[in-house]
């Protein structure tokens, strides 16, 4: 067993995990953040991407213990108390959602990208969100959705 | 008229919950006092089996190890045919075969119990090849043959009109099994109620007769099981067949507690079904003017270990088989074939998206053979309003291929082959 603190959507926790724990299960299991998907685990699908300090990472690669001082953002920790997020809005306007089990992977990829870079070329954008496989929508929409988030972001502003 | 809908930009009633990832999928489904199970697949194509489950049953956690023994009602599902096992009780048929279903209070003992089922597996001869499976002398997969369906369609005379034809082109076309991979594997929990009502929670997307095929491997009525779709995440016809449904609703039947299953991405691939692979030989003719006189065709889907949608996909194949052109004399037989491969069932388009591979390449090299350009050629014969398809169907609504291949053709800036030299 290992002790570890870690802080997640703003929440900080102070946790005695395994060594083997991965950290897709902690967030899954143990802490209830279940927008956090498993769909491959073995880092091909982003499914389970999250944010940690910044960058992306496939939370089914990371173990727990690696997760420990970081700050992570999963997809619960991405709207505020009134609203939904500007990319989130963005999604829903564009219909870039089908089944939407890449849809939280997909909203933290684009979220990541914004964050570092308010106006991306759509070849930006599609690299932003290469580790990210979407069965459903043929990532158009997808696209489509992340400029428009980035308009409404900057309207925001 | 005033339309509420069409016209109107609508958002999808369940955008909101899965922007948020609230939507819940099977697998985000936790209960209290909840059991884990896990399936445990044949590694061999065909077999005959014997299982010992005694091992597994001693390791600390396993509450129980599900076989054929432990099905309180029939042993077998299937869209058409019941044709699969829940369990297999004494042969295996292709790789993946579900086999027992462990039961534990935690993963790594359902883990370390899958390890220690002792299945003592008697190879039988085993048939990959379609054309060899049908074969006489083939070993069979069910019954006593393994073709099971032969779509006949037949309009005119083709003979004849070959005899008629200027130009005709022969040629074979195969197109392989594949994958639907929506990205939420399968997952489910299933639950007792109050009142005896087994629940079970799976994403499928035939809910209404997951409920009928539970009921009858349960030996209960109907109205005793309650099937929960949550989230689908993707399915593209891969989520028709039953995978888990019966597996979790026997386990939960007889622990008396609620069981959860969440396939890995490789069990997936194992557990449903596949798009079929087709052999197609196609014969197609026509006259000096490029008019189709004549097509010939015969299909071969392998459906694999399972019929699933076979004869629904093959059919349509068969149906399909001239594509959206009018030829007056037409002969196709479509066959459907079990092998020892992974069983194949619906995807989307259903067996019509296989067929385009053969006629469009025929319709390119009957152009090529003409001299003609293929979109001067394609549009000479494509349906028009009014046309008669080979089954006989009268076309009497919209029918604008015209306009899309027009459109296609201007868009990836076809020049028609005579303003090339004639080279493709
Ligand atoms: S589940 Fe982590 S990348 Fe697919
Ligand atoms: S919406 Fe289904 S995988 Fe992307």
């Amino acid at each position: 067993m290992k002790k570890i603190k870690l802080t997640v959507n703003k929440k900080e926790y102070m946790l005695e995990i395994k060594e083997d724990t991965r950290l897709i299960d902690l967030l899954r299991d143990v802490l209830g953040f279940t927008g956090v998907k498993e769909g491959c685990g073995e880092g091909e699908c982003g499914a389970c991407t999250v944010i940690m300090d910044g960058d992306i990472v496939n939370s089914c690669l990371v173990l727990a213990f690696q997760a420990d001082g970081k700050e992570i953002i999963t997809i619960e920790g991405v709207e505020s108390e009134e609203e939904i997020h500007p990319i989130q809005q963005a999604f829903l306007d564009v219909g870039a959602v089908q089944c939407g089990f890449c849809t939280p992977g997909m909203i933290l990829s684009a979220k990541a990208l914004l964050d570092k870079n308010p106006s991306p070329t759509r070849e930006e954008i599609r690299a932003a969100i290469s580790g990210n496989l979407c069965r459903c929508t043929g990532y158009n929409k997808i696209v489509d959705a992340i400029e428009r988030a980035a308009l409404y972001l900057k309207r925001g502003k | 008229m005033r339309l509420n809908s069409i016209g109107k930009k609508i958002i999808r009633v369940d955008g909101l919950s899965k922007v948020k990832g609230k939507a819940l999928y099977p697998q985000d489904i936790y209960m209290e006092g909840m059991l884990y199970g896990k399936t445990l697949r044949s590694s061999r194509p065909h077999a005959y089996i014997n299982i010992d489950t005694s091992r597994a049953e001693k390791i600390d956690g396993v509450v129980k190890v599900f076989t054929y023994k432990d099905v309180p009602g029939k042993n077998c599902h299937g869209v058409l045919f019941k044709d699969h096992e829940v369990f297999c009780s004494e042969r295996v048929r292709r790789v993946g075969d579900p086999i027992a279903f462990v039961v534990a209070t935690n993963k790594k003992a359902v883990e370390e119990a899958i390890e220690v089922i002792d299945v003592n597996y008697e190879d039988i001869e085993a048939v990959f090849d379609p054309l060899e499976a049908m074969k006489e002398e083939s070993v069979k997969i069910h019954g006593n043959s393994n073709i099971i369906y032969h779509y006949k369609l037949r309009k005119g005379d083709v003979e004849e009109a070959f005899k008629r034809c200027h130009v005709i082109v022969e040629s074979e076309y195969k197109t392989p099994m594949v994958e639907h991979a929506f990205l939420q594997p399968e997952a489910g929990i299933a639950y007792t109620e109050d009142d005896g009502t087994i629940v079970v929670c799976a994403s499928t997307q035939y809910p209404h007769f997951d409920q009928i095929e539970v009921a009858e491997a349960l030996e209960v009525n109907k109205d005793k099981v309650k099937i929960i779709n949550p989230a689908v995440g993707g399915a593209f016809g891969g989520r028709e067949d039953i995978t888990l449904q019966i597996h979790l609703a026997i386990a939960a039947k007889v622990t008396g507690r609620p069981v959860k299953a969440v396939y890995s991405r490789e069990e997936s691939f194992l557990a449903h079904s596949k798009r079929h692979s087709m052999i197609m030989r196609y014969k197609t003719g026509c006259n000096k003017d490029g008019k189709l006189l004549a097509m010939e065709a015969e299909i071969i889907g392998d459906t694999g270990a399972y019929a699933s949608w076979a004869i629904n996909v093959l059919r349509k194949a068969g149906v399909h088989a001239t594509g959206p052109y009018e030829i007056p004399n037409v002969k196709v037989d479509s066959y459907a074939v079990y092998t020892n491969n992974p069983f194949a069932g619906a995807m989307r388009g259903f067996g019509a998206t296989q067929v385009p591979i053969a006629h469009e390449q025929q319709m390119d090299m009957l152009s090529e053979k003409l001299n003609m350009d293929p979109v001067t050629f394609r549009l000479k014969n494509i349906f028009k309003k009014g046309s008669k398809t080979a089954t006989g169907q009268v076309l009497e609504e919209s029918v604008p291929i015209d306009r899309c291949i027009k459109e296609v053709a201007d868009r990836i800036g076809i020049t028609p082959l005579s303003e090339r030299g004639g080279v493709v």
